[in-house]
C-alpha cells in the first residue's frame, strides 16, 4: 500500500481514534517514520490532543444555578412559595390536615363546644378545661357504673351455673308436693309456676349473698326489683 | 437520559422542582462548553444563562424520540454560541489589534513554574488559548468530540451536518490546533 503525506493529513483522526485496518496501519507507520513532514505533524497533533484531554472541567460559578433559576422560575421567595403551595396538594399533607381537623373536632366536642350555637367564650381555655373536666368525670362515673353492673351480672350468672351443676342444692330448692293437691290442678297457694318460683327464690337468695359480699354494690343491687 | 426525558415531562406539567433538577444536572456541562468556546468566564456565565432561558422557553418543542435531552441542549448551546460569535466578531477584531500576543505571556510564565503540575496547568492554559483561535466551525467540532466526548452521530445531530463533514472538521480542527500551539512555541517534548 502506497501512503502519501496527503493521506496522513486526511486520515490523521482515524489513526488517532484507532480506526485503521492492519494494512493501513503498517503503511502509515512506514511512511510517517521516514517522512520529515509527517512525523512532526503526527507528534504535534498527538500532543495537542493530549493537551485537550488534560483540560479539566471548570467549575461553574456558584451563583450561576441560582441566576438561571431566578431568570426562569422567578425570585427564590416566589419559588419557595410556589413549592410550598404545591406541597399543599400532596396526599401526605391532606391526610395530616384531615387528622388534625378530626382531632380538633373531637376535643371541642368533648369539651362541650356547641357547633350549632358557637360562642367565643366557649373557646376560652378555662371554659374548655372546666367543661372537659366535668365531661371526663361524667364519663368516668358512667364507665365505673357500667363495669360494676357487668360484674354483678357476671356474679349472678356464675351462681346460677353453680346451682344448676350442684344436685344437693337443687334438691333443697325443689318444692314439696301438697298432699291435698290433685294431679293436674292447682290449689292457688303458689300463683307462679313451680319452676319459675324456684328460680326466683334462688336468684333472690343469690342477690342477698352478693349484697353481703359486696357492700359497695348493695345500693345498686337494692335498686333491682327482686322477683 | 430517560430520567432527563421524565424531568422534561414533569417540567411541562408545571413542576418547578423538575426544572431545578435539570438545571442542577446540566449547568456544569453547558458552562464548560461555553467556556471552552469563548475562553471567558463572564461571557460563559451569561451564555449559559441564555442557553437555559432558551431551553426553558422551547422545552415543549423537545421530542425524546429524536434524541437525548443532553444532545438537544448541546445543539441549543451551539446555536447560541455561533450567534454570539457572529455578534461579537467586530469587537474581537478591534481587541486583537490592541492586545495581540497572549502567546508571549504564556512563554514567559512557562519559565517560572518548573514542577509538572504547574506545567500541566500551563499547557492547559495554552491549549485553551489555542482553542479560542480556531475557526468556530472547527472549534465546536473539536470541543464536542475531544472535550465533551460525544459520538460522531451525536455531533452530527448537534451540528446538523453529514457525518463525513463532522469527521473532516474534527480532523482539520485537531491539525489546526497543533499548528497554533506550535506557532505559540508549545512543542511536544
Amino acid at each position: 500500500m502506497n501512503w502519501t503525506c496527503e493521506l496522513t493529513e486526511a486520515r490523521l483522526s482515524d489513526y488517532l481514534d484507532g480506526l485503521f485496518q492492519p494494512a493501513e496501519q503498517s503503511a502509515f507507520n512506514l511512511h510517517v517514520n521516514t517522512c520529515e513532514r509527517c512525523a512532526p505533524l503526527v507528534a504535534g497533533v498527538a500532543h495537542a490532543l493530549g493537551g485537550l484531554y488534560a483540560l479539566e472541567q471548570v467549575e461553574a460559578p456558584a451563583q450561576l444555578e441560582n441566576a438561571i433559576l431566578t431568570a426562569t422560575l422567578g425570585a427564590p421567595s416566589w419559588r419557595n412559595l410556589r413549592r410550598w403551595l404545591k406541597s399543599l396538594r400532596s396526599p401526605r399533607f391532606v391526610y395530616s390536615m384531615a387528622s388534625v381537623a378530626a382531632t380538633i373536632v373531637v376535643i371541642l366536642t368533648a369539651s362541650g363546644f356547641s357547633f350549632r350555637k358557637p360562642k367565643l367564650a366557649d373557646l376560652h381555655p378555662a371554659t374548655i378545661y372546666s367543661k372537659a373536666d366535668r365531661q371526663a368525670h361524667r364519663v368516668y362515673a358512667q364507665s365505673a357504673k357500667f363495669v360494676s353492673d357487668l360484674r354483678v351480672v357476671y356474679e349472678i350468672q356464675t351462681r346460677l351455673n353453680e346451682n344448676d351443676q350442684n344436685p344437693a342444692t337443687r334438691e333443697q330448692t325443689i318444692p314439696q308436693a301438697s298432699p291435698n293437691k290433685q294431679p293436674g290442678r292447682t290449689d292457688n297457694t303458689n300463683p307462679s309456676a313451680p319452676k319459675q318460683q324456684n328460680r326466683a327464690d334462688e336468684t333472690g337468695r343469690n342477690l342477698r349473698v352478693l349484697a353481703s359480699q359486696f357492700p359497695v354494690l348493695s345500693g345498686s343491687i337494692g335498686e333491682r326489683r327482686v322477683p | 437520559m430517560e430520567q432527563d426525558a421524565q424531568l422534561v415531562q414533569q417540567c411541562l406539567q408545571g413542576d418547578g422542582s423538575a426544572w431545578e433538577e435539570l438545571v442542577r444536572r446540566h449547568t456544569r456541562r453547558i458552562f464548560n462548553i461555553c467556556y471552552r468556546f469563548t475562553g471567558n468566564r463572564t461571557e460563559s456565565e451569561d451564555l449559559s444563562q441564555d442557553v437555559f432561558l432558551r431551553v426553558y422557553r422551547t422545552l415543549g418543542s423537545y421530542r425524546s424520540a429524536h434524541g437525548g435531552f443532553a444532545t438537544w441542549m448541546t445543539s441549543v448551546t451551539r446555536n447560541l454560541l455561533i450567534d454570539h460569535y457572529r455578534r461579537t466578531k467586530r469587537d474581537r477584531i478591534t481587541d486583537s489589534l490592541e492586545d495581540k500576543m497572549p502567546a508571549v505571556e504564556n512563554k514567559e510564565s512557562a519559565g517560572r513554574r518548573p514542577d509538572e503540575q504547574a506545567l500541566l496547568g500551563e499547557l492547559s492554559g495554552q491549549v485553551q488559548s489555542a482553542l479560542t483561535r480556531l475557526s468556530p466551525e472547527l472549534r465546536e467540532a473539536v470541543i464536542l468530540r475531544d472535550l465533551q466526548q460525544l459520538e460522531y452521530s451525536e455531533i452530527q445531530q448537534v451540528l446538523a451536518v453529514p457525518e463525513g463533514t463532522v469527521k473532516s472538521r474534527i480532523n482539520r480542527g485537531r491539525i489546526e490546533l497543533a499548528r497554533i500551539l506550535q506557532h505559540m512555541g508549545v512543542r511536544p517534548s
